[in-house]
């Protein structure tokens, strides 16, 4: 998430994607740094998904990312 | 996608606006137990509630002295910082909720005039000082000061994160010049509103682009950010009112490609009382008070107008100086009278003249003996401001001492030079218009047989200053002038 | 805990507000930063896919360690290259 903050203070709007079990590591990431960056979540495990699954994570939050990184509607 | 919802502002009790603590009628006592003369005082006090006097008791840190007099218990120090007790023992007479006299220290006779009641302390010496009172301890001072003025500021209070670097994160919101700037904690505001007698709500100016009332408090917040120091902030005050004039007219400066940007020059005693440079370098870097007057006035613009750079600031290029250009007159030196005389003002009255102008260009004349010669050089130089072959801005003449030597030898006035100057830029309307040398700019084809004046007769601001060796002198160039553009404006300096 | 007054009209929020979005990513370059944990790539490389089919041009980096910020060179290399940024995956 530092990467993210990095990245907007320097003019590039950024997302991050994490799986679910990681939001309320990432909430309090956010409240320390006094910064919410855009951010998509998918499902937990990843560890142990498949290739095919891990494709399936990507086409389910594909949409939203795009959204969080331009500014019309779709 | 993440939203950020700002914490809400958590309303800490003691922040909440504490009027003054009214004082009981009769006399009253400030005493703290760690202090020999409160100790020695203590049968005094007995002798007064004996002889039937109303008193009450105050102590500082413990409320258990003076034993059996039902001291009152002021180790929040709210009535001693309240009503101003810088020593202890501290006795007041009070009328009808009023303090109509104050003993300081042990000193018989002073304590039996307030009391009416003779005899007192019979066993005591004659006098004794006091100790200072906590209230006025230093390290103490400030938190005292927040915890009973902090609720008069009316700003939104920003909490920062606990990851976030004070100054980091001032840049994060976008609230710099792109320097970095002060944090604006409460207490650095509350100090910086005690350079003015101002009320931090009055409003001052009605700042563009967004048209949002300035009030004092938001002045001194970013006063306090530019690196002001709170004396500094009547003139940040004046130049902000100066401004946001529609004479001024600060958002063309602001919206105009041109670089131009608003130029603060300071007349009066207050340039030496808060020790201004009119001297070596004085349109440069190194003296705190004009960089950091200039600099406030444009984070006031910035943060509180709402005007800033890509927005509707869409100047080409700018220049440095719009980061912060303030400047002081050197009136003591100058063969003149000041600016701010000449345009009107009483000698003696501190005042602000701004002007929208740009970088600043040297005239370089090191030959000149004669002030013929030297206004003809000066002519010349001003005949090619932003371009030989246009008219219609105004400038800034910054006569260095060596310049403005030649003059006081010749008896020559301001008036008189600024005539001369006048006179020999009365231009040939053939020589300016579109396609003439060649050059499609210029002026439109129809003033070819007229003669042109490169300034109108106000156009042309005089100011004496600079280091005393040194054969030159500076032009700052403005913006267009009459209606649309700017005018030249000058204001009080009130504390 | 540090408090500040807020210089500015109040207008709008006080917090430090996300950078302005492109209004597509059509033709832009879009940064895919990987941070190196497991499986991470093959998300990755899937959203490449997809980025290409909607006439983006996806740009792959990756983190020497997810265990520390990026390094500055490499945070320059994606600020200079691309117009957006996305980072994968942390779990």
């Amino acid at each position: 998430m530092h990467d993210i903050s990095d990245a907007e203070s320097r003019g590039i709007p950024a997302v991050f994607v994490a799986s679910r079990e990681f939001l309320r590591a990432a909430e309090a990431q956010a409240e320390a740094l006094g910064f919410a960056p855009a951010r998509v979540l998918v499902p937990h495990p990843i560890q142990d998904r498949t290739d095919e699954e891990m494709r399936s994570y990507a086409d389910a939050a594909y949409e939203e990312i795009v959204r969080a990184l331009t500014s019309e509607q779709h | 996608m993440g939203e950020w919802r700002e914490p809400a502002w958590r309303i800490r009790s003691w922040l909440k606006l504490m009027p003054k603590p009214p004082l009981p009628d009769g006399l009253v006592a400030v005493v703290k137990r760690d202090c020999p003369t409160c100790a020695l005082v203590q049968p005094v006090l007995r002798q007064l509630r004996e002889v039937g006097r109303a008193l009450t008791v105050f102590t500082q840190d413990d409320p258990s002295f003076p034993a059996g007099l039902d001291a009152v218990d002021d180790t929040a120090l709210e009535v001693s910082w309240h009503h101003g007790i810088e020593t202890v023992p501290t006795l007041l007479r009070v009328e009808r909720g009023a303090e109509v006299a104050r003993a300081i220290g042990w000193n018989r006779r002073d304590w039996e005039g307030l009391t009416g009641v003779s005899g007192l302390g019979p066993t005591l010496p004659a006098h004794r000082p006091g100790c200072g009172a906590l209230s006025v301890e230093p390290d103490q001072a400030s938190a005292l000061e927040l915890r009973f003025s902090g609720g008069k500021l009316r700003s939104r209070r920003v909490e920062l994160a606990s990851l976030e670097d004070e100054f980091e994160s001032l840049f994060d919101r976008g609230w710099t010049d792109g320097l970095p700037v002060v944090p604006p904690t409460e207490i650095r505001v509350l100090r910086m509103l005690g350079g003015t007698a101002r009320a931090p709500d009055d409003v001052v100016a009605v700042a563009p682009p967004d048209l949002v009332p300035v009030t004092v408090e938001k002045v001194a917040i970013n006063a306090v950010m530019a690196g002001c120091k709170p004396e500094y902030l009547p003139v940040v005050l004046a130049a902000v009112e100066a401004a946001c004039t529609d004479e001024f007219n600060m958002h063309g400066v602001l919206a105009t490609t041109m670089p131009v940007g608003p130029v603060i020059i300071v007349n009066g005693p207050i340039r030496p009382a808060l020790g201004m440079n009119t001297g070596i370098n004085v349109l440069g870097q190194g003296s705190r008070p004009g960089l950091t007057i200039g600099r406030a006035l444009q984070l006031v613009i910035r943060n509180v107008g709402g005007g800033r750079p890509g927005g509707v600031d869409r100047a080409t290029h700018g220049g440095p100086g719009k980061l912060s250009f303030c400047f002081a007159e050197d009136e003591e030196g100058s063969p003149w009278e000041s600016l701010s005389v000449a345009r009107g003002v009483a000698a003696g009255m501190n005042c602000v003249t701004l002007f929208a102008g740009e970088g600043t260009r040297c005239i370089v004349d090191q030959r000149s003996r004669t002030p013929e010669s030297l206004v003809s050089s000066f002519a010349l130089n001003l005949r090619a401001l932003h371009h030989p072959k246009l008219i219609g801005f105004d400038a800034v003449l910054v006569v260095g001492p060596d310049h403005a030597r030649v003059f006081r030898d010749a008896g020559w006035n301001r008036a008189r030079v600024l005539e001369e100057i006048h006179a020999r830029l009365q231009i040939p309307g053939a020589e300016m218009v579109r396609g003439a040398g060649g050059i499609e700019e210029g002026m439109p084809g129809h003033f070819g047989s007229q003669t042109l004046p490169k300034f109108r007769s106000d156009g042309l601001l005089l100011v004496h200053a600079g280091g005393s060796a040194g054969l030159f002198s500076e032009i700052i160039g403005g913006w267009q002038s009459g209606p649309g553009g700017s005018e030249p404006t000058t204001r009080e300096i009130r504390r | 805990m540090t408090i500040l007054l807020d210089p500015t009209s109040e207008r709008s929020v006080a917090g430090r507000t996300l950078v302005a979005r492109p209004a597509s990513l059509r033709g832009r370059a879009v940064g895919l930063l990987d941070i190196s944990k497991p499986r991470g790539n093959v998300f990755l490389d899937r959203i490449a896919e997809r980025l290409v089919a909607e006439g983006a041009t996806p740009l792959r980096f990756a983190k020497p360690t997810y265990t520390k910020p990026a390094p500055v060179d490499l945070r320059q290399e994606i600020a200079s290259k691309c117009a957006v940024l996305i980072e994968a995956l942390a779990d």
